[in-house]
């Protein structure tokens, strides 16, 4: 599947900004069964300066300099990505848990895919006993792998709320844990949390989602902006499985992958400081259209 | 007296120094089954403690007593402060009146251990950053360093610039019950304690000059030199620009930056005072951004850019991290050191040593397992109440909400199964280390000595003839039996610690040798904040002037108190303008006591007296560096005075007028003692700009068109002018005289003329950023106010003409602010993006 990606990123600011430096991570990366095709960013005001470089976790990584004073300013990626993936069925067979885990632990690599990396609490996903308490309930000892994962998916789908107003980016993983809601970021994380509870290495993805579901299908929650999964590392053979706590379902071919890393704090699509104006409005518009 | 006779006195004091050493000795009541530095196994003096008791026994008690005084004075007045986490104000240093004396043959061993270490862990960061052979041949688990908060992704194969990453480490050691000394932890992300160190010495060094002489003890200056020498050579240029990285003023160890910075010659700085342009970090100066080559940081790595690292640090730099990989700035040390703070990895060392270094570690660590190996695990497991439980990776243990080692055997049977299961769960969260019975070495008590448990602090500074040790260190005692945990917090006390030498020691100083020196006559640049500060404390001492002086003439008997018609109407004028400086809450005609004690010391009025010294307290606490002792303690003693409720009239007045004398010595100490670059003039800018206001605004209060004598003998004390008026004029007050005299007059310093003079001589002397060859905001309002004064005619003058001079005035304090101070209070500071974007 071929998909065309647009996600345009504004910023209204009360007050002119003399100087802005941004981060941008907007990308889709290759891999996994992604390819992609093209990609461009234009910035409005022009920034002085812009360089790219790869981070730790692969993700292309572009600093951004902007010195032209502004009110508005406007970042519009485009993208073009293919799409094949085949992910496990729910129920199938997979390894026990615990050989997951102590498998991951004695990994010999630092390096951005070895799993060793995410078992460990990471800036916004602290290791907390309530939600290691929670997660184990999924993973009785022997489980397979895959089928505790699935159901820890489905639980926190089934026991969590939806709600775009309940939450910030700088909500504390606690508070989402202990009221139950959120969106897709604090479902990730909170997944993850669990998981990392148990020992086992759980990524954090930020990606898109397809803006029309396939024909019969009903359209899935967070479209019409970027999402945010789980990849869990389920042993050599099956490798990083992804996981959609927000949609419980398997990452198949509705999802693009923009970058993978410990959490929301690696991978945030556009970050950076101003000076000159606190108060500012954020716009995010994402359309994924499926080209063929 | 005869020579026979003062021999006898001789040998009676010797007999005396004698009889003080043994019983000191009888009463010393060692720990059962812990080694004593004072005193070996046979339960006898060591050699050094015995040479420096016998000549510290030799001391009558009130000398004794006498010195220790000093040196506690002498903290005070240097304001050797710390504040533990929580404080909300600096706590006085505590120092522990006997040194830790270490023999010198010791001490060898102990530096080579020390020296064979840092060398190692140089190696080992340069490995886990860059070619990442260890972990991928399995000499060091990768979990043992994925697992640590310090460990950054972001700097992973990025080349520190300047070719190292550790440029200061410090290990604590204690000694065990073998004898040996051992290290307890590694200390490589930014070490603190050295600059205490120093303070220790040169206190202790002072109350004891000729005992510290007799012993030989080794100086630090050439510690520091060389520690200084070597981050001068790792920048890519001559004459580098360094600075020292603060978290600020709140920070528990603020005094101790504030030491190095002035002790090294390098630069305070904040994070706020740092920017990033062209690839290369700058700081903000009065005259504009200049380049930084080396930062000594005081902030752990995490907070150091909000771009990529902890993004809602506001100590940082947005963008340091890139500047790293270009290249760009030397930083001390390379952030992401501080991963192998872990105790996960003291474990692996031994091998590592054997295989990096091909030689056995010469000194060994505290026993520890990391539970994230199984062996390990079962082993703490089984022997959980042997073992104290640390976090492998940070400070705290995970789970529980301590700051300390957790200890199962003081733990109830929940807890102690809540550690196991947490073990369990998530081992590699976790050490066991061995409990350790560290020496004890003696501290006095009221006349005698007892022995406390300590932990020393070793520094080793890389220079480019490898590392040199500092002889001494920091030492922290314990009152607890378990010295592990000693941080100054709890009562501890710190000690000056003397390397004792046989031979005579040099007495090199940090004077540097002169050949390498290049004459300079102004200090470095004046960062922006720095003149900010400056600015400020000038302002806010010349505003509690202000209203010492209305707080005189308010409560004077020959004041406007009188009880006349005119004279109520006079206190009603004064305190109208307490009421609008925020002194007072409101007027009152019946207690004229009560608003001039509010006025004075009002904590809760942000204009009294006290808030305003107060104020210039904190804005100086950040301008450590750049003040001197004594201007320093000129600012505690009023503040002191103030916050010290006086009970009657006559109490408040004399209050006032002794904080008014020492508001003149300040000036006095600012005048003639302060270098006369660019940061006295920010102090006598804020200075001159307030009193022009404020003598503006009395002006108009007093010298109003149909004032009265009263009121305008009123104005006459309150700008100090009675004198010159009564020489010049020999006549009651009359308004055009007296106004020309409080406003127009250029020859009397206290007048609006002669400030508006000095401002612009000021602001004719700073650097100019001048941007399209036009003249700058400041310069050209304070020439059109002297011009403006310079032309008026006194009798002419009328009281809008007045009001409008204190706006241009108020005009002119913002334009200099906005135009030097561009990242002030009230500027803009960076702000992150926010949202989920």
């Amino acid at each position: 599947m071929i998909y065309d990606i647009r996600h345009v990123t504004t910023y209204e600011y009360e007050s002119p900004v003399s100087f802005a430096r941004c981060t941008l991570r907007l990308e889709p990366r290759s891999g996994g069964g992604q390819e992609l095709i093209s990609h461009h960013v234009e910035i409005r005001p022009r920034p002085v300066e812009r360089h790219v470089r790869r981070d730790f976790f692969g993700t292309l990584t572009e600093s951004v300099v902007i010195e032209a004073a502004h009110r508005h300013l406007r970042i519009d990626s485009r993208s073009r990505v293919s799409i094949s993936r085949e992910p496990p069925a729910r129920d199938a067979a997979s390894p026990p848990w615990e050989s997951i885990r102590d498998i991951a632990f004695e990994a010999t690599s630092l390096g951005p895919s070895s799993p060793v990396g995410y078992v460990f609490a990471s800036p916004l996903v602290p290791v907390l006993r309530p939600v290691s308490a929670y997660a184990a309930m999924s993973f009785p000892p022997g489980a397979g792998i895959l089928t505790g994962a699935v159901d820890l998916m489905h639980r926190i789908r089934t026991e969590f709320r939806y709600d775009p107003k309940a939450t910030v980016i700088s909500t504390p993983l606690d508070e989402v844990f202990d009221k139950r809601h959120g969106v897709c970021q604090d479902f990730a994380h909170v997944m993850i949390a669990g998981l990392r509870g148990l020992g086992l290495p759980a990524a954090y993805v930020s990606g898109y989602l397809r803006t029309i579901p396939p024909a019969g299908q009903p359209r899935l929650q967070g479209a019409d902006a970027t999402h945010a999964w789980v990849s869990l590392w389920c042993g050599a053979e099956l490798g990083w499985v992804d996981f959609d706590p927000t949609n419980d379902l398997l990452v198949a071919n509705d999802h693009i992958v923009l970058a993978v890393a410990r959490d929301f704090s690696d991978v945030s699509p556009v970050d950076g400081i101003i000076v000159g104006s606190p108060k500012q409005k954020l716009g995010v518009a994402v359309d994924v259209l499926l080209v063929e | 007296m005869g020579e026979g006779a003062a021999e006898d006195n001789d040998q009676a004091d010797r007999a005396q120094a004698q009889q003080r050493i043994a019983q000191w000795v009888r009463d010393y009541s060692r720990l059962p089954g812990i080694p004593d530095e004072f005193l070996g196994p046979d339960g006898a003096p060591r050699a050094v403690w015995r040479r420096f008791f016998d000549a510290f026994g030799a001391l009558a008690p009130d000398e004794v007593e006498r010195r220790f005084g000093m040196a506690d004075r002498h903290l005070r007045e240097a304001g050797v402060t710390y504040r533990a986490p929580g404080d909300s104000a600096d706590r006085p240093w505590s120092i522990s009146h006997l040194p830790l004396l270490i023999d010198e043959a010791d001490w060898k061993q102990l530096s080579a251990g020390i020296t064979q270490r840092a060398e190692l862990l140089e190696l080992v960061l340069r490995d886990i950053y860059g070619a990442g052979k260890l972990v991928a041949e399995g000499a060091l688990p990768a979990a043992a360093i994925a697992g640590s908060p310090e460990y950054l992704r972001p700097v992973c194969g990025v080349e520190p610039p300047g070719g190292r990453y550790l440029s200061l480490y410090a290990a604590d050691v204690g000694r065990g019950p073998d004898g040996r000394w051992w290290v307890l932890s590694d200390r490589t992300q930014a070490p603190s304690g050295a600059g205490y160190a120093l303070e220790n010495r040169l206190v202790l060094s002072r109350a004891f000059s000729d005992l510290y002489k007799s012993m030989n003890v080794p100086r630090v200056a050439p510690f520091f030199e060389a520690f200084r020498d070597s981050l001068r050579a790792r920048a890519d240029r001559d004459e580098p620009r360094i600075g020292v990285l603060s978290p600020g003023s709140f920070s528990e160890t603020y005094f101790e930056h504030a030491t190095l910075a002035r002790y090294l010659g390098f630069l305070l700085v904040e994070g706020d005072d740092l920017a990033v342009s062209e690839d290369r970090v700058h700081i903000r100066t009065v005259a504009g951004l200049k380049r930084l080559d080396v930062l000594l940081r005081r902030v752990d790595s995490n907070s150091l850019d909000p771009l990529e690292l902890d993004a809602s640090s506001r100590l940082g730099v947005p963008g340091l991290i890139d500047v790293l990989r270009k290249d760009g700035v030397v930083v001390a040390n390379m952030p992401g050191s501080g991963v192998l703070e872990a105790r996960a990895l003291l474990g692996f060392l031994p091998a590592l040593s054997r295989r990096l270094l091909g030689e056995e570690l010469k000194m060994p660590h505290i026993a520890t397992w990391w539970c994230g190996q199984k062996s390990a695990r079962d082993e703490v497991l089984s022997r959980l109440d042997q073992v104290a439980i640390e976090g492998a990776y940070a400070r705290g243990v995970p789970g529980f909400d301590q700051n300390g080692p957790v200890l199962a055997s003081e733990l109830d049977t929940a807890g102690r199964q809540r550690l196991a299961d947490a073990i369990s769960a998530r081992g590699m969260d976790y050490v066991g280390q061995e409990v350790v019975r560290l020496s004890t070495m003696p501290v006095w008590d009221q006349g005698q000595i007892t022995p406390r448990p300590f932990v020393l602090r070793v520094f080793a500074a890389a220079t480019p003839d490898g590392w040199a040790i500092m002889p001494g260190g920091f030492c922290r005692i314990a009152d607890k039996a378990d010295a592990r945990a000693v941080s100054m917090g709890d009562g501890a006390r710190a000690a000056d610690v003397w390397v004792v030498s046989g031979k005579q020691v040099s007495t090199a100083s940090l004077l540097p040798a002169t050949d390498k020196v290049r004459i300079r006559r102004v200090a470095g640049v004046l960062p922006s904040r720095a003149a900010d500060n400056l600015f400020w404390l000038g302002r806010y001492l010349e505003r509690a002037e202000a209203t010492l002086r209305l707080v005189r003439a308010l409560g004077s008997p020959s004041g406007p108190n009188k009880g006349t018609a005119a004279s109520l109407q006079s206190s009603e004028r004064i305190q109208r303008l307490l009421v609008s400086w925020g002194a007072i809450s409101q007027a009152s005609r019946a207690a004229p006591g009560r608003i001039v004690a509010e006025a004075l010391q009002s904590p809760e009025r942000f204009g009294s007296a006290l808030s305003l010294v107060r104020a210039a307290q904190r804005t100086a606490t950040s301008l450590r560096e750049r003040l001197s002792p004594d201007a320093w303690q000129v600012i505690i003693e009023m503040a002191e005075r103030l916050s010290y409720e006086v009970e009657d009239d006559d109490g408040v007045l004399s209050a006032a007028e002794l904080t008014l004398q020492e508001l003149s010595s300040f000036a006095g100490l600012a005048q003639e003692n302060m270098n006369r670059a660019a940061g006295w003039r920010f102090l006598d800018i804020g200075r001159r700009t307030e009193r022009a206001i404020n003598t503006a605004r009395f002006a108009r209060q007093f010298a109003y068109d149909e004032a009265g004598d009263e009121d305008l003998d009123i104005l006459l004390t309150l700008v100090d002018s009675q004198i010159t008026y009564r020489s010049r004029y020999l006549l009651a007050p009359i308004l055009a005289p007296v106004r020309d005299l409080a406003v127009l007059d250029p020859y009397n310093p206290r007048s609006v003329a002669f400030q508006v003079m000095t401002l612009n001589e000021h602001i004719a002397a700073l650097p100019s950023l001048k941007e399209h060859g036009l003249i700058e905001k400041p310069q050209r309002l304070a020439v059109a106010v002297q011009a403006m004064l310079a032309t008026a005619e006194a009798e002419k003058l009328e009281v809008k003409t007045l009001f409008s001079l204190e706006q241009d005035l108020l005009s002119l304090a913002e334009a200099i602010g906005l135009h030097y101070f561009p990242h002030g209070p009230n500027a803009s500071r960076p702000e992150k993006l926010t949202g989920l974007a």
